[in-house]
């Protein structure tokens, strides 16, 4: 099969880039990755890449195609090439380009050093010097987040992080949560309170990008949603992330509808509010800022307040909510495919 | 008339009530009647799936619910964010031991149990491809004469693409179908799939507003006239703080932003008065002159 | 490095910057894993170079039951990635050109559940007699159905349609065996430790022994987490109980800059890859998973034209920063080194005994003359060969049968 490709290629020394263009003759099978080392080794040994199992487990090979984050090592070439189309290779987003692909991993291994991602236990292992036993149904919880394996994709394309380069991040955010979320773990309020802060859980601008890019399946997003699902259960709700959500429930189950006119006040508060008062007037004079009474109240809603009481008492508090549909919503895919299948047998 | 059940969600009940009222007036040209829900509160927004995600499960599992009670199979929605979280609390709620858990609640709280099998479709779906399309194309007698139109997509109508999966999250066309076929010419700009910062546009402002310049800016400069968006949320962002944007950029903007009823029901031959232009906060003004109709009454 | 004390430190290319730099250090712990790139189909990732075996070869340490290699029998082909021991597990079958489970003639009892060398011999077998397909044997896993499939092999179907662009729940998928892990290495004792008193090696780089001739499924994890530790542990006490950091003076770059210099200066040449497909798709003709006198001395001469021509390797990436191209070719030399080794040892081993099979000159195990650890030291340009007794505890050898 006839190959060709762009690569974004750049002189670390003088900062230049350029698009090279590549021609190659590869078999039919060939992942993005054989095309690579075919031009590495074939007709230009100064391309330069990350590479080393080349089956998509040890996230060294991310790189943009067309924008798109992907692991060149799970990516077939034909697909890209289908159609007479020039694909562009590119190094992955929001991190430093080294050279060519090469990218300095270092800012994501900050993030995540910060996280703290390993066990902290504070109570002695138990004295007969046995392991801890972890039945696999508490592990649920942490298993798609424990199948990271630090590739990158899910920063390379976080939104959020491409305006605000020090919001910690899908990775990293995923990573905590692996750890907040063991049952071993015994620091989970401190580590959520400070995963609270300014570049912390509530920055999330829920562009669910990073879902769908990861190659593993670990939903870095909803991982973020379970951080903020604990920090709600022990009570962490001072961020205004978490009384502008909190805010959302106290409407579902006071009016069923959200409580447009008061969400400012409630989730910034009175004094900074008033800073916004121009903004309110914008939006009165059309017409757009409800007045607070009367409330626009949903029918029925006796129900929406009686299943708040009955779900806060049973045993999916915080994060299980989560996990516990964690499953079904897994089995939809079936194979990871890099260029979109054709939408289900479901009639839209 | 094909009935079909109508969840219009928050934002539309109240402060985008435009999105509402040209979804009305638009729907008998489209063969619609809408059924409106009773009995259903707010889908969560996302912020309830995380401040109380069994909660949001219950809460969704009753709006699909509702759809049955009033014996229709399929819910259309307005809002990404409504769509997505209806999606995926029908797909949660495929699994039997969830949804038995979550009827025995919902019986409980006086609430209908979910059979399972409610569809959930967004406006835009039913108008962009098959015979929704050519209908639309029937139905669109008022040409929009050329208007240029920026798509604006927003995140949770695409991704995660295994909920929502109507088409190619990174390469969707489905607005720029229905922008043509309503006799308007689509401008292309990368930021067309990216975030509005709506979620994060109260508790971390400036991270959003960064986020909102990007579509805004960069429509203007491939010379859009107008923008339209499928979602009253990206829409609450891109007009009514588009004045913040241009003051934290200090870059006059000026981009009149449609609801997507509002842009089709235009071009379906609907008065402007009945799609209440007048109610956002970037003047309409410019694109009803473009396109010669009279304001119906305001401004 | 090495001084009078034992070991210096290391020289390292900083791959990010560029440069030789030199590393001084109390204590060394190799931990580069293993040999595979050596073998043209192998499951090891690109980085298993043998980079470690080969420095600790050039810096005098004896290297360890190098004959041993383990061929893992479904790697799918032609990636040679690993196909999971538990699609057998779960009742795969084996098939070869005529649809027959050929592994009842090899292990009657076991059939596919045999031991990875018992099932590896099989195919290579069914392979030299002509009874494959296309130089593979076929995996067939269509009778698990759709529900186990997806349920328990989700990974390997992926792996197989992105792969071998075959669906198993439609068609069998072409395996074939090839190179897996590597028994040999940098002779150990069980605290990780080398000959030399400040150098130790842990993992797939080292030879414990732990495995012997042949490694059971598993105890690969097992060897990095439990000798890992200990060498951890031995290297660390080593280097507390040693006073002061001499700093390494320029002149200890010296030696690693002009190879370095040599390589990048050289402006013809043959590039890397045509030497590294030759040593690849000879090791399998030559040294694979049966040997035989003829074809290792033969190898042994390919060999040492391979290691002529490498001596005109062209690099032709010339800068400083990040230059893979440079390191490659440096893995390369690692690769060839090794392998001669391997082959040598393999030659003198006269008898077949695990993972070492010679069904023509040599087919029986040889406990009399042969239960015995090989040993080969490089000195000079000299590869010295020598034996080990093994080490018998509780347990008695004898004769292995299925």
């Amino acid at each position: 099969m006839q190959i060709r490709l762009q690569v974004e290629r750049s002189d670390p020394a003088s900062g230049e880039t350029r698009l090279q263009l590549y021609e190659l003759e590869l078999r039919r099978e060939a992942t993005l990755l054989d095309c690579l080392e075919q031009i590495k080794d074939e007709l230009d040994g100064t391309l330069a890449f990350r590479r080393s199992c080349r089956e998509g487990i040890c996230g060294s090979c991310a790189v943009r195609i067309d924008g798109r984050t992907a692991l060149a090592c799970r990516t077939p070439v034909a697909e890209l090439v289908a159609g007479g189309r020039l694909p562009t290779i590119a190094p992955i987003g929001n991190l430093p380009v080294v050279r060519d692909l090469v990218v300095e991993m270092e800012p994501m291994w900050q993030k995540m050093r910060a996280v703290e991602p390993f066990l902290r236990p504070t109570s002695e292992p138990s004295g007969d010097g046995r392991e801890t036993v972890v039945p696999p149904a508490r592990l649920e919880a942490v298993r798609k987040e424990a199948l990271c394996i630090n590739c990158g994709a899910c920063v390379s394309e976080c939104d959020a992080m491409s305006v605000s380069p020090e919001f910690l991040g899908p990775h990293a955010l995923a990573k905590a949560w692996r750890f907040v979320g063991d049952p071993r773990e015994e620091e989970t309020r401190p580590r959520l309170k400070g995963l609270s802060g300014e570049h912390g859980i509530w920055e999330c601008t829920r562009c669910y990008l990073c879902n769908e890019r990861c190659p593993k399946g670990v939903d870095p997003r909803d991982a973020i949603a379970k951080l903020g699902a604990e920090a709600f259960a022990v009570g962490l709700v001072r961020d205004r992330g978490a009384r502008h959500a909190k805010w959302f429930v106290t409407s579902a189950r006071t009016t069923g509808w959200l409580r447009e006119s008061e969400l400012v006040v409630k989730t910034l508060g009175i004094a900074v509010s008033v800073t916004k008062i121009p903004l309110a007037l914008r939006l009165f004079r059309r017409g757009k800022a409800p007045l607070p009474l009367p409330r626009h109240k949903a029918s029925e809603l006796q129900p929406a307040r009686e299943l708040r009481r009955i779900v806060a008492g049973q045993d999916r508090r915080g994060a299980q909510g989560i996990v516990q549909g964690e499953r079904v919503l897994e089995s939809i895919e079936l194979v990871r495919a890099p260029e979109r299948p054709a939408p289900e047998a479901e009639d839209f | 008339m094909r009935r079909i059940a109508y969840y219009k969600g928050c934002l539309a009940g109240l402060s985008a009530r435009e999105l509402d009222s040209s979804t009305r007036a638009l729907a008998p040209k489209l063969g619609l009647e809408l059924v409106e829900l009773e009995n259903v509160t707010c889908c969560g927004a996302g912020d309830i799936q995380t401040a109380d995600p069994d909660y949001a499960l219950h809460l969704n599992a009753r709006i699909l619910s509702e759809a049955e009670r009033a014996g229709l199979d399929r819910i259309l929605t307005v809002c990404n964010v409504c769509t997505l979280n209806l999606r995926q609390a029908a797909r949660q709620l495929s699994d039997d031991e969830l949804r038995a858990r979550v009827n025995e609640n919902l019986e409980r709280s006086g609430a209908r149990p979910y059979s399972g099998g409610v569809q959930v479709t967004h406006l835009l779906w039913l108008i962009a491809r098959g015979e929704g399309l050519e209908q639309l194309k029937e139905v669109a007698v008022k040409k929009l004469d050329g208007l240029r139109v920026a798509p604006f997509y927003g995140c949770q109508l695409l991704r995660p693409s295994k909920l929502m999966g109507f088409e190619d999250p990174d390469r969707p066309s489905s607005l720029e179908a229905v922008i043509e076929a309503c006799g308007a010419e689509p401008v292309d700009y990368p930021a067309k799939t990216l975030c509005c910062g709506f979620p994060i546009l109260l508790a971390r402002e400036k991270t959003s507003l960064a986020e909102l310049a990007r579509p805004l800016e960069q429509a203007l400069e491939a010379g859009a006239e107008a923008m339209v968006t499928s979602c009253p949320l990206c829409h609450l962002s891109l007009d009514a703080w588009q004045k913040s944007v241009e003051r934290t950029r200090g870059k006059k903007l000026g981009l009149p932003i449609f609801h997507l009823s509002q842009m089709v029901a235009l071009a379906a031959g609907l008065e402007p008065a009945q799609l209440e232009l007048s109610r956002h906060v970037v003047s309409m003004g410019p694109v009803l002159a473009r396109l010669e109709s009279p304001l119906g009454g305001e401004r | 490095m090495l001084g009078d004390e034992g070991c210096e430190g290391v020289l390292a290319w900083d791959l990010a910057r560029g440069g030789v730099r030199a590393l001084a250090a109390k204590a060394v712990i190799l931990a580069t894993g293993g040999s595979g790139r050596v073998y043209h189909g192998s499951t090891n990732a690109h980085a298993c170079t043998a980079d470690g075996m080969a420095m600790a070869l050039r810096a005098g340490l004896p290297l360890e039951d190098l004959e041993f290699v383990q061929f893992h029998p479904t790697t799918l082909f032609p990636s040679g990635l690993l196909v999971t021991e538990a699609v057998r597990g779960e009742g795969g079958y084996l098939l070869n050109s005529s649809g027959a489970r050929f592994m009842r003639h090899y292990a009657p009892e076991a059939m596919e559940l045999a031991s990875r060398d018992v099932v590896s011999r099989g195919e290579q077998t069914e392979i030299d007699e002509g009874r494959s397909v296309e130089g593979s044997l076929l995996l067939d896993m269509r009778h698990f159905g759709r529900e186990k499939m997806l349920e328990r092999f989700h990974g390997t179907r992926d792996l197989a349609l992105t792969y071998a662009g075959i669906d198993p729940l439609e068609r069998p998928i072409p395996v074939r065996p090839g190179a897996h892990y590597h028994m040999g290495g940098v002779a150990t004792n069980v605290d990780g430790r080398t000959e030399i008193a400040n150098v130790f090696a842990a993992g797939e780089v080292a030879c414990v022994s732990l495995h012997g001739a042949n490694r059971l499924g598993g105890n690969s994890l097992m060897e990095t987490i439990v000798f890992g530790r200990r060498a951890g542990r031995a290297a660390a006490e080593e280097a507390l109980g040693k006073s002061g950091g001499a700093e390494l003076g320029p002149s200890a770059r010296s030696g690693g800059e002009r190879e370095i210099v040599k390589l990048l200066e050289r402006r013809e040449g043959e590039r890397p890859r045509s030497i590294r497909d030759e040593l690849g798709a000879s090791m399998h003709e030559n040294f694979g998973v049966f040997r035989e006198e003829g074809k290792m001395r033969r190898q042994l001469e390919l060999l040492e034209d391979l290691r002529e021509r490498y001596q005109q390797v062209l690099v032709e990436d010339k800068g400083e920063v990040w230059n893979s191209d440079l390191t490659q070719a440096l893995e390369l030399g690692f690769q060839l080194d090794l392998a001669v080794c391997m082959v040598s040892a393999g030659l003198e081993r006269r008898e077949s005994r695990g993972a070492h099979s010679r069904p023509e000159d040599y087919p029986e195990r040889d406990d009399q003359n042969f239960l015995k650890h090989s040993l080969v030291r490089w000195s000079n340009d000299w590869l010295d060969l020598s034996w080990k007794p093994v080490t018998i505890t509780r347990w008695q050898p004898r004769r292995r049968a299925y």
